[in-house]
C-alpha cells in the first residue's frame, strides 16, 4: 500500500509541472507603414505574422470560398482596379448582383467601420459576410471549412499561421484580415506632394517625383484644398485622403431608395448617407459612388460643380449645394482632375507581394 | 518512517513547486473626467440634443447636427492634467476627458480652447496613438499642417424663412482655427464630484443658447459660415468669442 502511495506522488511530481504541447511559433510580420501615416492599430487578438498573411494571401485568391469554386475575393476586389470591381455592380456565383459598388480594398488597416453603410465593426467581421451571402460566394462557413480541411497544404498553412492545428472561419477570416492590413498605398504622387508641403524629408526617388510635379497638378491640388475652389478636403484630407464619416453628398436616391447608414442605425437623420471612402487609386476605382452611378471622374466632378441635390441630410459641408454645387469653369475641372491623377500608387498596384500567389 | 518522511517531502514539493507568483499589490488608480454638457433654451437648463429642432427668439427653427472642440494644455499652474483632450458630441457623448490623475491637485483648471501654436503645426500622424491629436483620432478636425486643427466646429441646419413650412435646409457651419483664434480659459473653485471606482468628475457647462443668442447674437439668415477664412474675420471673431464664452463649470 505505500508503495502504491509512493508511486501515486512520483507520477503527481512528474506530471504536475509538465509544459504545454509544443506549437509551432509563427514569424512577427513588420509593416511598413509610410512615414507620413499614423501607426496601424492590430487588434490584439490578431498579430500580423509572416505565415498569417501569406495564408491570408493565399485565401484572398481561393476561388474553393464560394460555391461552385468559381469566385473568390479578388473576383470583385481586382487587383488591377486596385481592388475595386471595375463594374458597377458586383455579380455572384448565382448570377445575382449586388446593390452597391465594391469598394476599393486600400488602406483598410486604418478603418473602424466597413461598408458603405458601416455595418461591420471589425475586419474580420467584415471579411465573414462574402462569403456566406447568398447574392456574393454563396457558401456556409462550414462547408468552406471542409473543403480547406481537405488540402494538405491549407492544413500547413493554417497550422504555421496560428500554431495550431485546425481550421475554422475565424481564422480563416483572420489570415485575410491580416493579407489585406497590407495593402497600404502610400507612394503615390500626392504622397510626395502631401511630405514636400510639410517639410517632411524625402527620399532620392521622391525627389525625383518631386520634380516630375508639374504646375497643373499642383493647381489641381490647390483647387481641391480651396474652400471658395472645388472644397473637396473637408471630407478628403490627410495621408489617408479621408476622413472617418458617413455623409449625404447630394446624391439624388437611386432607383432602390437606398438609404445607406440609416438601414443601420434606424435613425433618419443618416438617410443618404454613406461612407466617405478614400481617394487614393480614384483613376482606377471607376464606377464611382456607393451605386457606381458615375463611370467616370470628369462626372463625379461635375456632380460636385454643378449637380448637388439637396435634402434635409445633405452634408453642411456642400457649402454650396443651395446653387447645385462649387460651379467649378472648364479649366478648374481640368486641373482638378490632373490632381486626383496623382493620387495613383503603380508601386501599390505592381507589388508582387499583393498578387495571387498561385 | 523512512516512507512518511519522503512521502512528506514529496507533498511539499508538488504543493509548493508550480506555485504562481504573488500578483503584485493592487496599485490604485484614480480617475478623473470631465464631461461637458451642451444646452440650449433661454432658461439654460435644457439639455441640447442634436438633430432635435429648436426655435430661435427670432423665430427661427435650428438644429446641431454637429459640435466639437478641442482643449489642449489643461492644468492647473505646473501641474499637467492633460496635453489634449477632444469633445465630439456625436460620436463621444459628453465626455471629453478620462485620465489617471488626483483631484485634489486640480481645484483649479486652466488651459487653451483648441490647438495651441506649439502643437498646432506638428505631424499629425506622429502623436501618440491615444492621443486626440492623432489624425487618426483627428479625423475631419486636422485642416493641414500649415493651417493645423479646427479648434471648435459647429454645424447644423435652420429655417430662417418664417413662412410656416418646416424647412430645415439652410446649412451653418462654423469652423474655426488657426493660431490667431486659439483662447486662454481659467475656470477656478472647482469641486469634483465623487462617483465612486476611485473615479472623479467635473461637468462644464456649454451654453448653445448663449452662444447664438445672447453674448453676440448670430443671425443665421446671413451669418452662417465660417472657415476662419481671410473674409471671414468678422464672423470668425464673434463666433470665436462667443464661444469661449459659452463654456463655463456647471
Amino acid at each position: 500500500m505505500k508503495n502504491i502511495i509512493f508511486c501515486c506522488l512520483i507520477s503527481l511530481l512528474i506530471f504536475s509541472c509538465k509544459k504545454d504541447k509544443t506549437t509551432f511559433l509563427p514569424t512577427p510580420y513588420t509593416l511598413q507603414i509610410p512615414s507620413h501615416f499614423p501607426d496601424m492599430i492590430i487588434p490584439s487578438d490578431n498579430p500580423m505574422t509572416v505565415e498569417g498573411v501569406e495564408l491570408g494571401r493565399f485565401l484572398f485568391y481561393e476561388k474553393r470560398l464560394s460555391g461552385d469554386n468559381s469566385m473568390n475575393c479578388a473576383s470583385c476586389h481586382l487587383p488591377t482596379a486596385s481592388f475595386s470591381d471595375p463594374n458597377q455592380f458586383s455579380t455572384g456565383i448565382d448570377g445575382i448582383q449586388g446593390t452597391r459598388h465594391s469598394m476599393a480594398i486600400i488602406n483598410l488597416g486604418w478603418e473602424d467601420l466597413f461598408f458603405w453603410d458601416g455595418r461591420k465593426s471589425s475586419l474580420e467581421d467584415q471579411i465573414l459576410e462574402p462569403v456566406s451571402n447568398p447574392i456574393e460566394m454563396h457558401q456556409s462557413w462550414k462547408k468552406t471549412v471542409e473543403k480547406l480541411n481537405a488540402d494538405n497544404e491549407y492544413r500547413n498553412l493554417f497550422f504555421k499561421a496560428f500554431g495550431e492545428e485546425g481550421i475554422d472561419s475565424i481564422k480563416a477570416t483572420k489570415a485575410i484580415a491580416q493579407f489585406i492590413r497590407t495593402l497600404i498605398s502610400g507612394e503615390s504622387k500626392f504622397d510626395v506632394m502631401y511630405k514636400y508641403e510639410n517639410n517632411m524629408s524625402l527620399t532620392a526617388t521622391e525627389q525625383s517625383t518631386l520634380q516630375s510635379i508639374d504646375v497643373e497638378e499642383w493647381a489641381g491640388y490647390d483647387l481641391f484644398k480651396s474652400l471658395n475652389g472645388a472644397d473637396c478636403f473637408h471630407c478628403h484630407n490627410g495621408p489617408l485622403m479621408r476622413v472617418k464619416k458617413f455623409s449625404n453628398n447630394g446624391l439624388i436616391p437611386n432607383e432602390i431608395n437606398d438609404k445607406g447608414r440609416a438601414i443601420v442605425t434606424n435613425n433618419p437623420e443618416d438617410n443618404y448617407k454613406f461612407k466617405v471612402p478614400t481617394l487614393r487609386n480614384i483613376a482606377l476605382t471607376a464606377p464611382y459612388m456607393h451605386d457606381g452611378r458615375f463611370s467616370t471622374l470628369d462626372q463625379v466632378i461635375e456632380h460636385y460643380s454643378s449637380g448637388i441635390h439637396m435634402s434635409p441630410t445633405i452634408d453642411p459641408l456642400i457649402e454650396f449645394g443651395s446653387q447645385g454645387g462649387v460651379q467649378l469653369d472648364a479649366q478648374e475641372k481640368y486641373l482638378l482632375k490632373k490632381f486626383l491623377l496623382t493620387l495613383t500608387d503603380q508601386k501599390f498596384l505592381n507589388n508582387p507581394n499583393f498578387q495571387d500567389p498561385n | 518512517m523512512r516512507y512518511y518522511v519522503i512521502i512528506g517531502i514529496i507533498s511539499l514539493f508538488s504543493l509548493i513547486s508550480c506555485k504562481k507568483n504573488n500578483p503584485n499589490p493592487e496599485t490604485k488608480i484614480d480617475y478623473l473626467e470631465i464631461d461637458m454638457l451642451p444646452f440650449y433654451g433661454s432658461n439654460g437648463n435644457d439639455l441640447l440634443e442634436l438633430d432635435s429642432v429648436y426655435n430661435t427668439p427670432e423665430g427661427y427653427r435650428v438644429k446641431f447636427t454637429d459640435i466639437k472642440c478641442y482643449f489642449t494644455f489643461l492644468s492647473n499652474g505646473s501641474t499637467l492634467l492633460s496635453q489634449a483632450a477632444y469633445f465630439d458630441f456625436r460620436e463621444k457623448g459628453n465626455q471629453l476627458l478620462r485620465v489617471e490623475g488626483d483631484y485634489s491637485k486640480f481645484s483649479s483648471i486652466q488651459g487653451i480652447i483648441g490647438v495651441d501654436s506649439s502643437l498646432n503645426h506638428d505631424d499629425p500622424s506622429a502623436f501618440p496613438n491615444d492621443s486626440p491629436l492623432n489624425i487618426s483620432n483627428a479625423g475631419q478636425m486636422h485642416w493641414g499642417w500649415n493651417t493645423g486643427y479646427i479648434f471648435f466646429n459647429i454645424e447644423g441646419k435652420a429655417d430662417t424663412i418664417t413662412d410656416g413650412v418646416d424647412n430645415l435646409n439652410h446649412s451653418f457651419s462654423f469652423h474655426i482655427g488657426t493660431d490667431n483664434y486659439d483662447q486662454p480659459f481659467n475656470f477656478s473653485n472647482l469641486t469634483w464630484v465623487d462617483l465612486g471606482n476611485n473615479t472623479h468628475r467635473l461637468q462644464w457647462k456649454l451654453n448653445m443658447f448663449s452662444f447664438l443668442h445672447t453674448i453676440n447674437p448670430v443671425d443665421l439668415k446671413t451669418e452662417f459660415l465660417t472657415h476662419t477664412g481671410a473674409g471671414q474675420q468678422t464672423l470668425t471673431e464673434k463666433i470665436t468669442s462667443n464661444f469661449g464664452q459659452s463654456i463655463s463649470p456647471f
